[in-house]
């Protein structure tokens, strides 16, 4: 990571590194704005925005009506014509009411014009269960975006890619999804002083491993980590790989470690069906990997159901420490 | 015309089931829908309705394995002549036609060739062509006989003669926990995982467990005599700088503990030795021997069979389990040089009887009275501060067969 220039390391959560990032990029670039439903005096849903309107101001920091579509449409039109809009959805499942912005605007108005425009556009996303928000407040929509080219889609897991990814968000010319898992925001890791970006597209191997590859994403990648811990106690060896972007997707780091390894989990909190292990699986089964594989691929992902209220239910729906820790340990043991 | 009744394709991979029990009896008149017959696979149970109504007659016998799509039964219709069970059609692809339904068994439509038919990983697959070898002369242990990497001999290396020696400290693996640590010390051939099932009853104790040299996570190190092997480990427990600790130790590394608290007796504040080395000249030195040399869990799992009383402890998965934890020949060769160090000529080349005496922090042998390794009638050199608890049906791991049983005792002694 591009740590070398920014040696002082002190630690921040990762809605803290988001908004050292927004106020970063406002205070040294004056086409960057922020947008979305209170974010500004109130601060943001999750409070991720706090007070940068006391320093920027409501021209930069600006609150839209309770209208996606609308607010979508306006940080499109922004970014077409010259600023940097960082648009926040309240709840990622709001994603839903400017899908048109997003799929049919955003994404392909840089094809339509033969290249003559592009939408420089970030739009956040706060996803995920865990806070007992219910159907229509917790899932992981990530896989639906990830499905539209001309979309970048990442997923920073930490507060220090938080932050790098943001930033590197910022400096790319066409529209960039950030899906930031609820949970993770109050989580505290250390994140470098200043600016520095940290390559969208790039995938990082959390921990080096030889009996299997687990690959995560987002909040996935602490719970993979932790059956990690688990399976070494056990003689079980396995390498974590955080995906970060799931568009575009980082063949090369994957398919390296299951060559290595020969054996592939994919972990992640969409739904299992037609979602991002899908097409981890699939980039495996197509590549020459596939001959390394000593073992069937494993999903671990959502139930094939909305995510419950009941919070042992909304538990039982998305992938769990120790369903990790019996798919590795059945398939480093050559059960599956 | 009667109508066939099939032995249907229930799952994938299903080339042929067994009729398991018919619910009519020939003669007697069924209905479409109604329950048939009961068939069985390697995988599933599952019961079959009639396809036609009509009258059943020439059933296969109950037992019998048909390959499916074959002829189980026939359906005839109200008034028609029942004679001989009427001959097979062949299908189409059938190389020669199929004999009449008495035959018990049929063979598959169409025998796949035979590579086609063999379940392999893709990565057993590549081994194998690269190594030429006949994927049909493998044996595959994964499920359903899947050949992994593990079954193609090529693709583990050889035992080498020799081994590069390392140095460097022990391995030492610790759990938190409360009270003065228990410091465990595992057997010739083992590691500290080998403690697991004892642990699983010893909860919230801190817990410290030494890897012996070229064993576990250690580095394979040249260890000339019984007396180096404790220099080694006695250096390992004195940077641990504890001020006290109950030290357990099995098999060589009960030896070893016993050693060490001849020499650290101040910060040893108990002494537990599961059949320990070192009290007598007798040890099972073909067990040893073939343990150290196995490299596949067929040839490891009959010595480990000689390590404990009830053999059915020792399945499949264990003897996969054990194989999989002695995959480095290096390690392999190391401890075949460590065994011919310390038991040259099958014999225990150390005496510690004389230790056992001297040492007067509390102290217990636990042995089991089935033991093939080393016999439990060591235990009576004892001296009679030593308490000396014996289990009945036990072999040479009562840690692993008696674990609860140990679990409480060392619970309510340390």
């Amino acid at each position: 990571m591009n740590m070398q220039n920014a040696p002082d390391i002190r630690e921040l959560s990762y809605a803290e590194a988001i908004r050292e990032a927004m106020d970063i990029a406002l205070g040294s670039d004056e086409r960057v704005v922020l947008m979305g439903e209170d974010i500004g005096v109130y601060g943001g849903a999750f409070q991720v925005t706090g007070d940068l309107i006391d320093k920027y101001g409501p021209d930069r920091v600006m609150d839209t009506p309770i209208s996606e579509l609308g607010g979508a449409g306006v940080a499109v039109g922004a970014a077409m014509t010259g600023l940097r809009p960082i648009f926040e959805f309240q709840f990622s499942d709001f994603a839903t009411l400017a899908m048109e912005q997003i799929v049919n605007q955003a994404a392909k108005i840089r094809f339509m014009l033969g290249g003559a425009v592009s939408v420089p556009l970030v739009m956040r996303f706060p996803a995920g269960s865990g806070t007992g928000a219910a159907a229509q407040h917790s899932q992981s929509i990530e896989a639906w975006l990830g499905h539209v080219p001309g979309l970048k889609v990442i997923q920073p897991s930490t507060p220090e890619d938080a932050k790098g990814m943001l930033l590197a968000a910022l400096e790319d010319p066409d529209p960039v999804m950030i899906f930031e898992h609820k949970i993770l925001y109050k989580m505290r890791g250390p994140v470098p002083e200043g600016h520095y970006t940290i390559p969208i597209g790039k995938a990082a191997v959390r921990r080096e491993g030889k009996d299997l590859t687990i690959v995560a994403t987002s909040l996935m990648v602490h719970k993979a980590l932790a059956a990690a811990d688990d399976l070494a106690q056990n003689g079980i060896d396995a390498e974590v790989i955080d995906l970060r972007t799931i568009r575009p997707m980082d063949r090369d780091t994957v398919l390296a470690s299951v060559r290595k390894t020969g054996r592939l989990i994919c972990v992640y909190e969409g739904v299992k069906t037609l979602g991002v292990g899908a097409e981890i699986s699939a980039m495996v089964a197509e590549s020459d990997a596939f001959d390394y594989l000593d073992a069937p691929i494993f999903r671990l992902g959502g139930a094939e159901s909305p995510i419950p209220y009941n919070p042992e239910l909304e538990k039982a729906v998305v992938p769990q420490v120790p369903d990790i820790l019996n798919a590795a340990t059945e398939l480093a043991q050559g059960r599956l | 015309m009667p109508v066939e009744v099939i032995m249907p394709k229930v799952d994938m991979d299903m080339a042929r089931g067994t009729v398991a029990a018919w619910h009519v009896e020939p003669g007697a008149t069924v209905a479409k829908g109604d329950p048939l017959f009961d068939i069985e696979t390697d995988k599933a149970a599952m019961e079959v309705e009639a396809q036609a109504d009509g009258i059943l007659h020439h059933p296969a016998p109950e037992g019998t394995e048909v390959a499916i799509g074959q002829p189980v039964a026939w359906l005839y219709a109200e008034g028609e002549e029942v004679g001989d069970a009427p001959a097979v059609s062949a299908p189409e692809a059938q190389p020669e036609p199929e004999e009449p339904a008495e035959t018990t068994v049929s063979e598959p439509v169409s025998p796949p060739s035979p590579t086609e038919n063999i379940r392999a990983t893709p990565r057993a697959r590549t081994l194998a062509r690269d190594a030429n070898i006949d994927l049909a002369t493998l044996t595959g242990s994964g499920p359903r006989g899947r050949i992994q990497a593990e079954d193609v001999p090529q693709a583990r290396e050889e035992v080498p003669a020799t081994f590069t020696a390392q140095t460097g400290a022990l391995h030492v693996m610790r759990s938190k926990g409360t009270g003065t640590p228990l410091v465990l010390i595992h057997g010739f051939a083992s590691d500290s995982m080998s403690w697991k099932p004892l642990e699983a009853h010893l909860k919230n104790r801190a817990l410290i467990r030494i890897d012996l040299p070229c064993h576990g996570k250690s580095p394979n190190m040249r260890v000339g005599s019984f007396a180096d092997l404790v220099k080694t480990v006695r250096q390992t427990f004195d940077d641990l700088h504890l001020d006290a600790a109950h030290v357990i130790g099995h098999s060589l590394g009960g030896a070893v503990a016993l050693a060490l608290a001849d020499t650290r007796p101040r910060s040893i504040a108990s002494l537990t030795l599961i059949a320990p080395a070192g009290l007598g000249p007798d040890i099972n030195e073909a067990a040893l021997a073939g343990i150290a040399r196995a490299t596949k869990p067929e040839s490891l799992a009959p010595w480990l069979k000689t390590l404990v009383h009830d053999e059915s402890l020792i399945n499949d998965g264990y003897a996969r389990a054990a194989m999989k934890t002695r995959l480095d020949p290096h390690m392999r060769a190391a401890q075949a040089a460590l065994a011919h160090a310390v038991f040259p000529d099958g014999t225990q080349a150390f005496d510690l009887k004389a230790a056992l005496h001297r040492v007067s922090m509390p102290t217990r042998l636990i042995w089991g009275r089935s033991d093939k390794i080393i016999p439990w009638q060591h235990a009576l050199t004892a001296p009679g501060p030593v308490a000396l608890h014996l289990f009945e049906a036990t072999g040479h791991l009562p840690q692993f067969e008696r674990a609860e049983g140990i679990g409480k005792l060392l619970q309510s002694a340390l």
